[in-house]
């Protein structure tokens, strides 16, 4: 078995998720993680992220998109490919904007799958927290706390001990 | 499925020794899984007669639909029966129509989202499933209508060999964009609010022993393990798609509704027409939703996860949409009346003249039918809220047969050439999108979960919450 990844605390409710998260941070554990059944915001926040990077990369994309979409129509139809139709300008702009606006859509809605995969390192096909005991059930109604091994005061035996005090129901090791 | 039939099927679950899914589990000992109802239904391994005969026959329909589609691209749009002035005819009447219920559908699962309604969690994910299904059949329509559709590429901008370029001035490019965005959009609507429940599939499988369903939920639930960091990312991105699905609703329909306005058929030729198309399509989605819910309620046997409650609220809804369309039905002919003469007359044509059985039916069935369910007892069975519904997808599609030919009858020459009527081609090509759309949302309901499992799941514990 090669070094553990963590040491992770098992729970049956988000309170307790939520008092042990409180708990760690105050005890001055730094590099954690927590997996729950449906999104946990305060959870989220303890571990200092929220989903507004999305919304940015969001935007960002989608105004290149939209950049991109005007840019393309203004010169094909003005330096690439010029039709006259009845002396009409040929930079008709108002006619560029529904294309404009659509493909701007398109760039932020694809952008924000792709942000929010990226930003999350998905996909992949394994994990470690995988192989903690029990895990499968944070898909359905448990809740984990999971202290990595990146964390500068990380220690097995401390770690768990730690993990004992905050009334989880199990403590594991996934390696 | 009948109760006993859901009774039997419960008891062979049982007999089969699978532990795990148990119907009243009030306390889980460790290592013991609470009963989960919607993920048990895609890991039956048979899902009873009724639905192989359906799905047989929705297969069927998808064969039409290529016997269709393959007939067209050997004869050409000659088959049908569409003709000078008659350019437009089952094709945009079922485009517009598949589109309206695609929007509406959409439009009904994006609010709920933004407002984080609680009847999100009972009909999101089959409005979500029942308006990617419309936009795959009505993406069909506009394509095939091309005469040659091979060569619909020529649309997109490419640097082809002669270097022409596509008409950006033109409705028609628009319509390119608005189609294709519209698939896209949709499809990743559904498909972000599926990969956490995707993620519980795989697992669910897996403690059930059932491998290769696990790597095939396991595949596309991207690997998702649930970490609040990434719930956190992910709910943003839902309420974000969410919140770019809504332009997108009213940025196709109104582009073919345009196409109808800045034509000079005096029948067309109105400003309101882009708000017509858009309002009178709410009832075809919202009554395809309210059908679909009464439906699979009752055959799947989720009463507890879309119970009365939210069948009062979708009826309410659905009464109100077709209030909307009555309105709008009184300003369009209150519009007629106010224009110039040809309008009028044009207007006039589509009332009393020769396709007037079918304006009149598309206002019966609309506006006037679904106000039955502002009753208590129209909202709950399974009878009345199917037909009020599937009523009202029928009068919408009464009403755009109404609007794409009865607005041709009075044009500005003093006669029209011969009356359009659909060939059975055409027919062959409506029944055969019915059957994708049937067939697509079968494999819906037999493969992925038809109720948001962990919006449940979090609806349920802010509940429990003090």
């Amino acid at each position: 078995m090669t070094a553990a990844h963590g040491v992770m605390a098992e729970y049956d409710n988000r309170e307790a998720l939520l008092d042990a998260l409180r708990s760690a941070r105050a005890a001055g554990w730094q590099r954690m993680d927590a997996f729950a059944p449906f999104p946990v915001p305060e959870a989220a926040a303890l571990l200092g992220v929220g989903g507004s990077r999305v919304a940015w990369i969001a935007i960002g994309a989608g105004l290149f998109g939209a950049a991109l979409a005007y840019g393309v129509q203004w010169w094909l139809s003005v330096h690439v490919y010029p039709i006259n139709i009845g002396g009409r300008p040929l930079h008709a702009w108002p006619a560029f904007l529904p294309a404009t606006t659509i493909v701007a859509i398109v760039w932020a809605a694809l952008a924000t799958l792709l942000g929010m995969l990226v930003l999350n390192r998905l996909p992949r096909l394994s994990h470690p927290v995988f192989t903690a005991p029990g895990f499968l059930r944070a898909s359905e109604d448990r809740f984990f706390l999971l202290i990595l091994a990146e964390d500068p005061a990380f220690s097995v035996p401390a770690a768990r001990d730690f993990l004992r005090g905050t009334g989880a129901l199990r403590v594991t090791e996934p390696a | 499925m009948s109760l006993p039939g859901r009774a039997l099927r419960l008891l062979t679950l049982l007999a089969a020794g699978s532990l795990l899914v148990r119907r009243h589990a009030p306390a889980h000992a460790p290592g013991e899984l609470p009963a989960n109802e919607v993920a048990a239904i895609p890991l039956q391994p048979r899902f009873g007669w009724r639905f192989t005969a359906s799905l047989g026959a929705a297969a069927l329909g998808v064969l039409l639909l290529g016997y269709a589609v393959v007939g067209l691209l050997l004869q050409g749009t000659g088959l049908w029966g569409t003709n000078i002035p008659f350019v437009w005819g089952f094709d945009l009447i079922n485009y517009i129509w598949w589109i309206g219920i695609a929007n509406a559908a959409s439009l009904f699962a994006v609010i709920l989202v933004l407002r984080r309604h609680g009847l999100r969690t009972a009909v999101n994910r089959f409005a979500e499933a029942a308006a990617l299904a419309a936009i795959a059949a009505a993406a069909l329509y506009p394509i095939l209508h091309l005469g040659r559709p091979w060569l619909f590429y020529w649309v997109l901008p490419y640097p082809a060999t002669f270097q022409v370029w596509p008409q950006f001035r033109s409705t028609l490019v628009w319509d390119l964009w608005g189609i294709m965005a519209h698939v896209l959009v949709t499809g990743l609507f559904w498909y972000i609010g599926l990969i956490p429940d995707l993620a519980t599939m795989r697992d669910r499988a897996v403690l059930r022993g059932r491998l290769r369903s696990a790597r095939l939920y396991g595949l596309f639930a991207l690997g998702w393990r649930g970490s609040v960091i990434h719930w956190a990312r992910h709910e943003a991105a839902y309420r974000l798609v969410a919140a770019l699905v809504l332009p997108m609703l009213v940025s196709a329909q109104t582009i073919v509704a345009l196409e109808f306005a800045s034509a000079v058929v005096p029948g067309w030729h109105q400003a309101r027409l882009p708000l017509h198309v858009v309002a009178t399509g709410v009832p075809s989605g919202l009554g395809v939703v309210l059908a679909l819910a009464a439906l699979l309620r009752r055959t799947l046997g989720l009463q507890q996860l879309i119970d009365d409650a939210d069948m009062h609220l979708l009826g309410r809804l659905m009464a109100a949409a077709s209030l909307a369309c009555l309105v709008l039905y009184a300003d369009e002919a209150f519009t007629a009346w106010m224009e110039e003469t040809p309008t009028q007359r044009g207007m006039a044509a589509r009332i009393l003249g020769l396709y007037a059985p079918l304006w009149w039916g598309g206002l019966l069935l609309t506006a006037l039918v679904p106000q039955a369910l502002w009753l208590r007892s129209c909202r709950t069975g399974l009878a009345a809220p199917m037909l009020i519904g599937l009523g009202a997808a029928a009068g919408v599609w009464l009403d755009r047969f109404a609007l794409v030919a009865g607005g041709l009858l009075h044009d500005h020459l003093p006669s029209t050439g011969p009356a359009y009527g659909p060939s059975l081609p055409e027919w062959t090509l409506l029944l055969g999108t019915a059957g994708l759309f049937a067939f697509a949302l079968l494999l819906f309901a037999r493969f992925v979960p038809v109720v948001s499992m962990y919006e449940t799941r979090h609806e349920e514990s802010e509940a429990e919450a003090p």
